[in-house]
């Protein structure tokens, strides 16, 4: 550690890390557009210039993050000179910035806004005509470039050429003609994009999807984990009027994911914002019919057919947290039984940056408990071998296959915790799940970092957590079976 | 009457066939390089640099053997390492290295070797300006003749020593001339210039030690070794030795390129070896070393060419590319072509040099064209000094503002007559329709 002095105050700073690190570190605010601690520092937006006293030589105007830091430098962020250098070069920056923030997606939690507000500059000085370019040019699927709005600090650049090592963005042409752009205006290529709208600071690159969807400051942060692969990037999840998962951004963790995450797990929330879902239980009815009825009388029903069909097979979804686990194998030793989990095999998503390829976010934690790993076709040989079959969690209809399910046999006695209603012949009980994000919980990743997972959202009253469902089922069968 | 002044550098220009072999050798050619070779340890050569007093002829006039010693010793670092030849001459004003480079390329070719031997360094790149098609073939052959002859290559003269010669074309950026704009393009990127530090010395080209050096700086290197560092000091100034290529245009009666001794004031360039102002014109401004340098006014004409003279009177000794601009000539108009070129130029790394370089075009256009304000000559000096000394990456930005600070100190009254007139006061100063058209 290297001995410095910011602002009057010494404190001990990473001889690896620019100055700027240190300051921030340290609770100096300083502003930044082109330093982004997960790239390399270019220097080139000069916003941080601060006032740096090196040895015997006069104090210099210097920019803290292309600054290393030197034993014994005493940097001064507020000194006169140095704030004013910051002043001038906002201004320079403001000269062509189209002001749009009243209709611009990233008010709210843009650098230059902020910056701008907070030195409290009113007044431009400019009366020249302001840049005219795209404000909406494609890149691909995924986002959207307003030329305008760019300030040209080389973010989205070195994201491909420093994160995901396969360069895609340029800055074409020189000086106040400069855009950014891609060889030929290809289309934006890779699992990667979405991490562009993150690291933008202004509202240049923003995401198609989230593209006038919310002002920012209308969203609700919770800290979660992404459930979209092993890895686990720990993520937040944004919500709208407590009820719209609206966005879902990466949160830095310096063991799993650092800034970034991909897009599939970024964009994989549509499906907690169907409205379709069994908001308590249904049974099946003496017609034959799945009809509503309160969770504990669903609990009952599923209770009486395991007396009668004792032994289910136990199949559950890859996204049951650990906590969920445990009830789940309580619930398969009352009922003398081994439970398992679909896994479902690794997708062409690998690479070599984030996504495992393995879907299953918590396969780790789930084995190591003792569930086992199985296929979804042995799962169903299985289930159709016996006399009942309980399906547990999240998505695990989908693993299955909804045709498969229903190819079962009438016979068999089908009791699901699940989202949605399964309308399989087999199907006796179906008792709601909370979603991913209306729950609490951890996941075990790939490398066995916990990953908490928390409740963004309420569940609808009458979806109770499957560990108070699932525990009130085994305590059930114990009570069926105290008498005998 | 041309003075006469003891010369060297242009002195075999004049030959026929200059540019070859061996009218390079029968006038003395590759003598210098025999003898360092034959003889002489890389640091006496740096030493004799060092004493000679040379100061790099590409802008900053930075002392060349003092350069030259920052390279670290091979036997420590071992690393790869090169000598990258500035021969981008981009600069207004600035038509020096092309002469040198058409009419004597063998004396860039043996100043080349030198460097290269006095900084072990076993490759050169030549960095020629795009637009230098003439002068990068006649290097091209020049070299060619060179290896033939065994002066490039592996083992030079027989001696022991390897050097490559490596040519590369540019592609007409100005920013490229810039030493670490100039090694990313030659690696393949764009011309965006590095931050500082590091110096090229310790990581230049593929983050190996490199050194830059202008192309008449090491034309003068071959004639410091083979007469020595003494008979050099006795031209020019204490701090400035040596002689200069002055390229003189602009309103003059003959412009051209002269060798001069540093230090000869600037009158005296115009009045004897230009043959004065034009048409017998009285002088209004002057840059003195290129438009970065900034405008001077006619006062200041008895200026000394040096750079210290003229770092003391505000302004640089720069390429040494004096533009002169009679009575007749709106200084105004001028501002408006250099701002315009600074804008078209600068790389667009830095807010205040990509901002601020179009900004400054845009005021002085405005004033071009009857619009201007009387606030916009101290919103000028103002962006200047938010563009000034030292806040940008490269010098850039500098060679924007340097100049604007420079009209408004020398020539506020011509800018006030243009805001109050609401176009050129000067009658005889041509229309602003072309400025627009151009803009
Ligand atoms: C914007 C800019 C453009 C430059 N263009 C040139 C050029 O065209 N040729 C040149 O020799 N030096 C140019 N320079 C100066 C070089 O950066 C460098 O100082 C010089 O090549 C060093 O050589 P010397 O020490 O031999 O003078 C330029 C500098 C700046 C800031
Ligand atoms: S000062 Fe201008 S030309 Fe130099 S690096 Fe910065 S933007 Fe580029
Ligand atoms: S944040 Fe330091 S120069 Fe851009």
């Amino acid at each position: 550690m290297t001995k410095i002095i910011i602002d009057g105050v010494e404190i001990e700073a990473d001889p690896k890390q620019p100055l700027i690190r240190a300051c921030h570190d340290n609770g100096v605010d300083v502003p930044m557009y082109c330093y982004h601690p997960g790239l390399s520092p270019v220097g080139s937006c000069r916003i941080c210039q601060v006032e740096v006293k090196q040895g015997e030589m006069p104090p210099r105007i210097m920019v803290a993050c292309k600054t290393p830091v030197a034993e014994g430098m005493i940097v001064d962020t507020r000194a006169p000179k140095a704030h004013a250098a910051r002043r001038e070069c906002l201004e320079f920056l403001l000269k062509n910035h189209p002001l749009d923030c009243p209709i611009c997606d990233k008010a709210g939690e843009c650098d230059l806004q902020d910056f701008a507000f907070a030195e409290g500059q009113g007044e431009g000085r400019s009366v020249e005509p302001r840049r005219k370019l795209d404000k909406r040019k494609s890149l691909g699927d995924v986002i959207v470039l307003d030329e305008e709005r760019c300030i040209l600090c080389s973010r989205c650049v070195r994201f491909f050429e420093d994160v995901t090592k396969k360069p895609q963005l340029t800055v074409s042409e020189l000086g106040s003609r400069s855009t950014i752009s891609t060889f030929m205006d290809r289309p934006l290529q890779g699992n990667y994009q979405g991490n562009l709208a993150d690291v933008c600071p202004v509202g240049a690159l923003t995401l198609k999807k989230f593209r006038f969807q919310a002002r920012v400051w209308n969203l609700e942060k919770h800290f979660s984990t992404c459930g979209e692969c092993s890895r686990g990037c720990s993520i937040t999840v944004e919500i709208l009027r407590r009820r719209e998962v609206k966005r879902i951004r990466p949160r830095y963790n310096p063991d799993v994911n650092k800034w970034w995450m991909c897009d599939v797990g970024r964009f994989a929330f549509d499906r907690f914002n169907e409205e379709e879902r069994i908001e308590g239980a249904a049974v099946r009815d003496a017609q034959g019919r799945l009809v509503e009825t309160g969770v504990s009388d669903a609990l009952a029903k599923a209770a009486d057919i395991l007396k009668v069909h004792p032994s289910p097979a136990i199949v559950a979804s890859p996204w049951l947290t650990v906590e969920e686990g445990e009830v789940l194998l309580a619930l398969a030793e009352r009922a003398g039984v081994a439970a398992a989990f679909v896994a479902p095999p690794p997708n062409d998503l690998a690479d070599d940056l984030l996504h495992t390829g393995d879907p299953c976010p918590n396969r780790r934690g789930l084995v190591e408990l003792g569930l086992a790993a199985i296929s979804a076709e042995e799962a169903l040989e299985r289930i159709g071998a016996g006399k009942s079959a309980i399906l547990v969690g999240e998505r695990v209809v989908e693993l299955l296959g909804e045709e498969a399910l229903e190819d079962l046999p009438a016979a068999l006695r089908l009791i699901a915790f699940v989202r949605h209603p399964v309308h399989a012949p087999a199907t006796n009980v179906c008792i709601g799940v909370p979603t991913a994000v209306e729950r609490t919980g951890t996941w075990i990743n790939v490398d066995g970092g916990r990953g908490p997972i928390a409740a963004a959202r309420p569940a609808p009253p009458n979806v109770r957590p499957l560990t108070s469902t699932l525990a009130a089922l085994a305590e059930l069968i114990q009570r069926q079976e105290a008498p005998a | 009457m041309i003075p006469q002044v003891p010369t060297y550098l242009l002195d075999r220009c004049g030959l026929e066939d200059s540019h070859t072999l061996d009218v390079y050798r029968a006038n003395g050619g590759y003598a210098a390089l025999a003898k360092v070779l034959g003889g002489m340890d890389p640091a006496e050569v740096i030493e004799e640099l060092k004493d000679s007093g040379l100061r790099g002829r590409g802008g900053a006039g930075f002392p060349t053997g003092l350069k030259w010693s920052f390279m670290p010793d091979p036997q420590k670092d071992r690393r790869a390492r090169y000598l990258a030849v500035n021969a981008d001459e981009s600069e207004p004003g600035t038509c020096k290295d092309r002469v040198l480079m058409e009419k004597d390329p063998h004396g860039l070719i043996e100043g080349i070797l030198i460097a290269c031997y006095a900084m072990r360094v076993p490759v050169a790149y030549v960095y020629v300006r795009g637009e230098f098609r003439h002068p990068y073939n006649r290097v091209a052959a020049a070299i060619d003749e060179a290896r033939k002859a065994g002066l490039v290559g592996e083992n030079v003269l027989g001696k022991g020593f390897d050097c490559e010669i490596w040519m590369h074309k540019g592609a007409g950026a100005y920013i490229c001339g810039e030493e670490t704009g100039l090694m990313e393009s030659l690696e393949g990127k764009r011309g965006h210039p590095r931050p500082k530090p590091p110096f090229p010395a310790g990581h230049g080209l593929w983050g190996m030690p490199t050194t830059v050096n202008n192309v008449e700086t090491l034309f003068n290197v071959p004639f410091i070794v083979d007469r020595g560092a003494s008979w050099y000091r006795t031209m020019g100034t204490d701090a400035s030795p040596g002689n200069l290529l002055v390229g003189i245009s602009g309103h003059v009666e003959r412009p051209g390129v002269y060798e001069i001794p540093l230090g000869t004031a600037a009158n005296r360039i115009l009045e004897d070896w230009a043959g004065g102002v034009l048409n017998n014109h009285k002088l209004q401004a002057w840059f003195p070393g290129g438009s970065s340098t900034g405008l001077l006014p006619a006062s200041l004409i008895g200026l000394a060419m040096d750079h210290d003279s003229l770092k003391a009177a505000g302004s640089m000794l720069g390429t040494g590319a004096m533009i002169m601009l009679d009575e007749t000539a709106c200084v105004v108009r001028a501002m408006e072509v250099i701002s315009r070129f600074y804008d078209h130029e600068s790389c667009g790394q830095c807010s205040q040099c990509r901002e601020g370089t179009q900004w400054l075009h845009q005021i002085f256009r405005r004033m071009e064209n009857g619009r201007g304000r009387m606030e916009d000559i101290d919103l000028l000096e103002s962006l200047a000094s938010g563009m000034a000394p030292a806040k940008t990456i490269c010098a850039l930005a500098d060679a924007a503002a340097i100049p604007t600070h420079a009209v408004v100190k020398h020539f506020r009254e011509e800018l006030e007559a243009h805001v109050k007139a609401g176009c050129c006061p000067r009658k005889t100063a041509r229309t602003p329709e072309t400025v627009e058209a151009g803009a």
